[in-house]
C-alpha cells in the first residue's frame, strides 16, 4: 500500500541553506506578488501548471525538490526542467528577484544526485567529451568555413569571430555563420576564428545545473582566447554573448563581446556596407530573450532590417521587445521535447505568423533552430531566418564598400 | 590654560558594556588642564546634572567635557545646565563616546583607548572654546503658505484665526487642491467638495488671508524670521478686481480644452474657472487654446459679452514683493504617469484611468455627473478591475515607497462603484491590503462583506486589449490559479509623487527633500513638521503620501510651530557662525557658490566676500572650501581641529 503523502511538514532549513549556497540568494526579497506567474510563458501556453511564484518561498522553506516519493520526485524534476531562462519574470519583478537563478540553484543539486532529464545527460556528456552538444568531432568546428577562405585568428585581427556550436555544426543553420563571415567581409573587417581550439560557450549547461563542466568548458575557451591574444570576440549566439560578457569575467575573462548585429549596424549607418537589393517581403522580428531582455539590443537587428530596401518589418503586437514570448529554447530545453499542446515554440510561431509576416527573423541560433523545427511540425510553409542571413541577401555584388 | 572639567557617562551599559569607565576616568585625570573628573551611570539625570552644576561653580571650571552620547541628544539638556551656574553654554563640549566608540566596538581594550582619545580632542577643543552670545533676530510675525490644498487652507486659516497675517500662494486658478477634485472621502464617505468649501470660503474672505491664486513664488531671499518672498501672480487677462463673477465669459466661449480638474475626463472653455466652488471665483484664460491668442485679435467673445468689461488681453504677469517670517510648504501631490507602464498600456488605452480621474466619475459635479461611464464608448462598465500598487512598492521600475492612501480609495472606489452599479462586478488585484488607521479596516471589510467586493491576491503583469474589453493578466496567489480577468475598465492605483515643479521650488527655497523628490523633515520622529532649514514647515503630501486626515493634523501642527516661533519677539541666532579674515579674503567667491544658504555677499568696494551672520547656520561648507584659509568658523577655528586631530591620533 502506498504511503500517504504528508501534507503537514516542518520547515527544512538544511536544503534553504544549500539552495542558498547554490546561488538562490534572492530568496528573502520576494513578497510573492505572483507578478511573475502571468509574466512566464508557460502563462500564455495555458495547459502546463508552472508554478514559478512559489519558487522563492518553495526555497525558502526548504520544500523545493523534497519530495520522498520517486513518481513525486519525477514530477518535480520535470517542473524544475521546465523553466526556460527567458528572464520574463526577472524583467516584471518589482524586486529584481532572479527565478532563473533559484532554480538554477535547484538543478546544481539534482546533477550531484544524477536526478535530471536524459536529453540533458547525453548534452552534457557531449560537452564535456567533445566541446559541443551536437556530439561533432572537435576538428570539423571549422568546417562550415569551407571555401570562404577565412583564415586562422591573428592577434593583430580586430575581431574573433565565435560563430557558437549550432551554426558552426548544424546543416541548415551553418548558413548563418557563412552569411556573418561573408558580411564581415564585404565590410573589410579584419577576422579570424578559432576552429578546433574553441568549444561550446558552456551557458546552457550552466542553466541546466552543470557548473562543473560548464567551469571546464569556459576555463579552455579563456585559455584559448588568451593563447591566440583575443580581446574581441564577435558573436552570432546572444547565449555566447551574455556569458562571454557577465559570467567569463567570474572566471578571470577580460574579453569584450559584441553580438553580430550591434557590430554590423553601425558598418551600415557608416556606408561601410550597403543593403542595395531589395527584399521584398513581410518580415517580422522576434526578439530573443537574451538578446533583448538580457543584453538590453532590441534596436539594432531592427535597424540592420529597416535598412533593406523593399522589406516591410512587422511587429507583434502586445509582444515584442521586453514583451517578447520566449522561443522556449533557452536553459537547456532546445533538447527537451515536451508534449504537444506544452510547446511555447507553438505558442510564439503563432504569435509571429498571425502578423501575416512572410519571413520570420531572430538573431539566435536557438531560436532559429526552435523555430525550424516547429514550422515544420505545424506544417506550416514560412521561412525563419537570421538577420544577418537577410543583410547577406540584401548586399548585392556592388553592396560592399571596397 | 583652563580650568577643565570632565563628567563621564556610563549610560547604563550602553558605554561601559563596552568601555571600560573607571579607566577612562583615571587617565583623563592626569590629562594637562583637567582640574576635575568623575564619572555617574546617568550624566543626564537629575543627580548627573547636579554634579556638573555644582563642580563648575565648586571647581571654578572654565571649561567642561562630557564624554557621553551624540551632542544632537543631549547637548542643549547639558548647555542648559551650564548656564544656570552661569558659565558661558559654548565652553561646554561633548564628547560622543556612545554612537561613536561604544556602540560599534566589541573589543573592550581598543574601545577604552579610542574613548579615551575622543575626549582627549574635546577637551583640547574646549581649551580653545571662546565663550559666544547668540544675537537676536527680531521676527516679522506673518507667514507664507505655499499650496492651497487642504494642507495649505487648514494650515492658514489655523495661522489667521491666531491673530497673524498669512499669505496663500495657489499655482491653480482654485484653491481646493486634490481634495476638491475627489468625491467622497474614506472612511465615513462625507462628500469631499461638501466639507471642504466652508474652509475654501473663510480662507477667501479672511480679513488676514491674503489669497494669491493662479500665481507661484518666484525667488525667497532672507533668513528665519525676515524672509522677502517675491510672487509671481501669472496672468489671467481678467481684471480681478472688476469680474463679478458671473460667468456669462465661459458661457458664451465657443472653445473647449480637456479640463485639468477633471483629469481629462471632461472640458471646459478656454476662459473658465476649474469647478463651480472655485476660490476665487474668477475665471482665467488659457492661452493655449483661446483664439485671440491663437489667431491674434480674432474672437473677443468674452471680451464683448462682459457685462464689468473686466477681460483685458493685454493684462501681463506681475511680481509682488512680500515680507514673512515662515514658510509652510503645502505643494501636495501628483499621480505617477501611467505613460511609464508599458505593461499596463503605457497611458494608450481609454479605458485603463487613474485613481483620480475614477473620482472625477464618480463625483456629483464631474464631467459624467457621478454616473459611471468608460471614456472609450460611454458604456456602463459591468466589471472594474482595479489594480493596486501600480508604480508604488516596485524599486527596480518605479517607486521603493508604498503609496499609503491607495488601499483606502480602492475600496472606496470599489464600494461606490457598487452602489451606483448594483449588477457591476468590482475586482480589487492586491498585494497587501493596509488599512491602518482608524476606521479603515473595518471600511474595507464592508466593501467586501456587503458590497462583494472580490479581493484577489496578486499583482496583475498585463493588461491587454481584446476587442472592446481589458484583459487583465495575474495569479490569484492564494489558490494558485492563474487568471485572465476580462474587464470593461480598469482603475490604476498610481503611485502617489511630488507634482512637477516641486523640485526647481525646493532649489529656491532651498529645503532639502529625499530622493523621491519629498521635502526632508529634521527629524523623522520628534521633529515631523520641520524641514532641516529653520524658518520652514511641512505640511501634508508635500513630505510623503498621507490622507486628509493626517494632513489636517500636520497642518495644524505646522501651524503650532508657526505659532510658537511667532509667540517669540526675537530669536535667538546660531552663534557659531563664520568670520572672515578679511586681510587673508583674495575675493575669489568660492565660498558664494559653495554656501547653501545664501549667506555671502560680495563686497565689491572691498574686494572681499561679507558674511549675513542670521543666514549663516555654521555648516562649515566655506571653511573647507576657501582656498585662503580666510573663512573659519567659531569655536571650531583651525588650530583647535587640528590639536584635535593630532590627539585623536595619539600624538601628544
Amino acid at each position: 500500500m502506498a504511503k500517504n503523502k504528508k501534507i503537514v511538514v516542518d520547515i527544512n532549513p538544511e536544503i534553504r541553506d544549500v539552495l542558498v549556497e547554490m546561488g538562490a540568494v534572492d530568496i528573502y526579497k520576494c513578497y510573492q506578488c505572483g507578478k511573475c506567474a502571468s509574466a512566464c510563458p508557460w502563462f500564455q501556453v495555458g495547459t502546463y501548471d508552472f508554478p514559478v511564484f512559489r519558487y522563492p518561498l518553495e526555497t525558502a522553506l526548504g520544500l523545493v525538490a523534497s519530495s520522498e516519493e520517486k513518481e513525486d520526485l519525477a514530477k518535480e524534476v520535470d517542473k524544475l526542467y521546465r523553466c526556460v531562462g527567458c528572464e520574463a519574470c526577472v524583467d516584471q519583478c518589482p524586486l529584481g528577484v532572479d527565478i532563473p537563478d533559484i532554480l538554477r540553484a535547484a538543478r546544481r543539486i539534482l546533477l550531484d544526485f544524477g536526478c535530471y532529464p536524459e536529453p540533458l545527460k547525453s548534452v552534457v556528456q557531449k560537452i564535456r567529451n567533445v566541446g559541443n552538444p551536437l556530439g561533432e568531432p572537435r576538428e570539423k568546428r571549422a568546417d562550415w568555413a569551407g571555401d570562404l577562405d577565412i583564415s586562422a585568428f591573428q592577434t593583430h585581427m580586430e575581431i574573433l569571430y565565435f560563430p557558437c556550436c549550432i551554426p558552426s555544426y548544424d546543416a541548415r543553420i551553418q548558413n548563418v555563420a557563412r552569411s556573418t563571415a561573408r558580411v564581415l567581409k564585404k565590410g573589410g573587417v579584419p577576422f579570424g576564428i578559432l576552429g578546433a581550439k574553441e568549444q561550446c560557450c558552456g551557458e546552457a549547461i550552466r542553466r541546466v545545473g552543470a557548473e562543473s563542466v560548464y567551469q571546464e568548458a569556459a576555463k579552455a575557451n579563456i585559455r584559448s582566447f588568451e593563447a591566440a591574444g583575443v580581446r574581441r570576440v564577435l558573436v552570432s549566439s546572444p547565449h555566447c554573448l551574455v556569458t562571454f560578457k557577465n559570467e567569463y569575467p567570474e572566471l578571470g575573462s577580460s574579453v569584450e563581446a559584441i553580438h553580430a548585429t550591434e557590430y554590423l549596424w553601425p558598418l551600415i549607418e557608416q556606408g561601410r556596407l550597403k543593403p542595395a537589393k531589395s527584399v521584398n517581403k513581410k518580415v517580422v522580428y522576434h526578439d530573443p530573450c537574451t538578446l533583448g531582455r538580457q543584453c538590453g539590443i532590441y534596436d539594432a537587428p531592427r535597424k540592420i532590417l529597416r535598412s533593406i530596401p523593399g522589406l516591410a518589418l512587422l511587429e507583434v503586437e502586445d509582444f515584442a521587445r521586453e514583451f517578447s514570448l520566449c522561443c522556449g529554447a533557452g536553459s537547456g530545453a532546445l533538447w527537451l521535447d515536451w508534449p504537444k499542446g506544452e510547446r511555447i515554440a507553438d505558442v510564439r510561431i503563432k504569435q509571429l505568423v498571425d502578423t501575416g509576416a512572410e519571413v520570420i527573423a531572430v538573431a539566435c541560433p536557438y531560436c532559429l533552430q526552435m523555430f525550424e523545427e516547429t514550422v515544420k511540425a505545424m506544417n506550416l510553409n514560412i521561412p525563419v531566418m537570421d538577420v544577418t542571413e537577410i543583410l547577406y541577401e540584401a548586399l548585392n555584388e556592388k553592396g560592399s564598400a571596397e | 590654560m583652563k580650568r577643565i572639567g570632565v563628567f563621564v557617562c556610563h549610560c547604563g551599559r550602553n558605554i561601559s558594556g563596552t568601555v571600560d569607565v573607571e579607566e577612562v576616568v583615571r587617565q583623563i585625570r592626569g590629562y594637562p588642564g583637567v582640574v576635575f573628573c568623575e564619572d555617574n551611570k546617568y550624566m543626564c539625570s537629575d543627580p548627573g546634572q547636579k554634579l556638573i552644576k555644582d563642580m563648575i561653580t565648586e571647581q571654578k571650571l572654565e571649561g567642561v567635557v562630557i564624554a557621553a552620547c551624540s551632542p544632537l541628544l543631549h547637548e542643549v539638556t547639558f548647555r542648559r545646565a551650564a548656564a544656570e551656574v552661569e558659565l558661558n553654554p559654548y565652553l561646554l563640549e561633548m564628547a560622543n563616546i556612545r554612537e561613536q566608540c561604544s556602540w560599534i566596538h566589541a573589543d573592550q581594550s581598543q574601545a577604552t583607548e579610542k574613548a579615551v582619545r575622543i575626549i582627549n580632542a574635546a577637551i583640547e577643543k574646549a581649551e580653545h572654546d571662546e565663550a559666544l552670545v547668540p544675537s537676536r533676530i527680531p521676527v516679522k510675525t506673518r507667514a507664507l503658505v505655499i499650496g492651497g490644498g487642504i494642507a495649505g487652507i487648514q494650515a492658514a486659516l489655523d495661522i489667521a484665526n491666531a491673530g497673524h497675517e498669512v499669505v496663500l500662494v495657489e499655482k491653480n486658478p482654485s484653491i481646493g487642491g486634490r481634495m476638491a477634485q475627489l468625491s467622497e472621502t474614506f472612511p465615513t464617505l462625507d462628500c469631499s467638495l461638501c466639507i471642504l468649501t466652508p474652509g475654501m470660503v473663510e480662507v477667501g474672505q479672511h480679513p488676514r488671508i491674503k489669497l494669491m491664486a493662479y500665481s507661484e513664488v518666484e525667488e525667497v531671499s532672507g533668513y528665519v524670521g525676515n524672509f522677502k518672498v517675491k510672487v509671481r501672480q501669472k496672468s489671467s487677462c481678467v481684471d480681478r478686481s472688476k469680474c463679478t463673477g458671473c460667468g456669462l465669459c465661459y458661457e458664451k466661449c465657443p472653445v473647449t480644452a480637456p479640463s485639468e480638474f477633471d483629469e481629462g475626463m471632461g472640458k471646459r472653455k478656454a476662459i473658465y474657472v476649474p469647478f463651480p466652488q472655485a476660490v476665487p471665483n474668477r475665471p482665467v484664460i488659457d492661452r493655449d487654446h483661446c483664439t485671440y491668442f491663437l489667431k491674434p485679435g480674432k474672437c473677443r467673445v468674452c471680451q464683448i459679452v462682459c457685462p464689468a468689461q473686466a477681460v483685458d488681453f493685454q493684462q501681463t504677469d506681475s511680481v509682488v514683493e512680500e515680507e514673512v517670517g515662515a514658510i509652510i510648504i503645502a505643494t501636495g501631490y501628483t499621480l505617477y504617469p501611467a505613460e511609464k507602464m508599458p505593461e499596463y498600456g503605457a497611458g494608450k488605452y481609454q479605458d485603463v484611468v487613474n485613481g483620480l480621474q475614477f473620482e472625477r466619475l464618480l463625483s456629483a459635479s464631474g464631467p459624467t455627473r457621478g454616473k459611471i461611464r468608460r471614456p472609450s464608448d460611454g458604456k456602463v462598465p459591468k466589471r472594474i478591475a482595479f489594480v493596486c500598487c501600480a508604480g508604488s512598492r516596485d524599486p527596480e521600475h518605479h517607486l521603493a515607497y508604498c503609496s499609503k492612501i491607495c488601499c483606502m480609495y480602492n475600496a472606496k472606489h470599489a464600494l461606490l462603484y457598487r452602489e451606483r452599479v448594483p449588477d457591476g462586478e468590482a475586482i480589487v488585484f492586491s498585494i497587501d491590503v493596509r488599512t491602518a488607521g482608524k476606521g479603515y479596516e473595518e471600511f474595507m471589510m464592508r466593501t467586501r462583506e456587503e458590497e462583494n467586493v472580490m479581493y484577489l491576491r496578486g499583482k496583475p503583469s498585463r493588461i491587454i486589449k481584446e476587442g472592446d474589453q481589458l484583459s487583465v493578466w495575474t495569479v490569484d496567489t492564494l489558490t494558485g490559479h492563474l487568471l485572465k480577468v476580462k474587464c470593461d475598465m480598469v482603475v490604476l492605483s498610481l503611485a502617489v509623487v511630488p507634482p512637477i515643479g516641486v523640485a526647481d521650488l525646493a532649489k529656491k527655497l532651498r529645503v532639502q527633500t529625499n530622493l523621491d523628490g519629498f521635502f526632508s523633515e529634521a527629524h523623522p520622529k520628534l521633529r515631523p513638521v520641520e524641514s532641516l532649514v529653520p524658518g520652514f514647515f511641512l505640511a501634508g503630501c508635500a513630505q510623503s503620501p498621507r490622507d486628509i486626515a493626517e494632513s489636517v493634523a500636520q497642518a495644524s501642527a505646522a501651524a503650532s510651530k508657526v505659532l510658537e516661533m511667532f509667540s517669540k519677539k526675537e530669536l535667538a541666532s546660531e552663534p557659531m557662525v563664520v568670520t572672515i579674515d578679511e586681510e587673508r579674503c583674495s575675493g575669489c567667491k568660492v565660498c558664494v557658490v559653495t554656501c547653501p544658504y545664501g549667506a555671502r555677499e560680495f563686497d565689491e568696494a572691498k574686494n572681499i566676500v561679507k558674511i549675513n551672520e542670521a543666514l549663516c547656520l555654521g555648516c562649515g561648507c566655506c571653511v573647507a572650501a576657501c582656498p585662503s584659509g580666510a573663512s573659519e568658523q567659531k569655536n571650531l577655528v583651525e588650530k583647535q581641529i587640528s590639536r584635535m586631530v593630532e590627539v585623536m591620533l595619539g600624538e601628544k
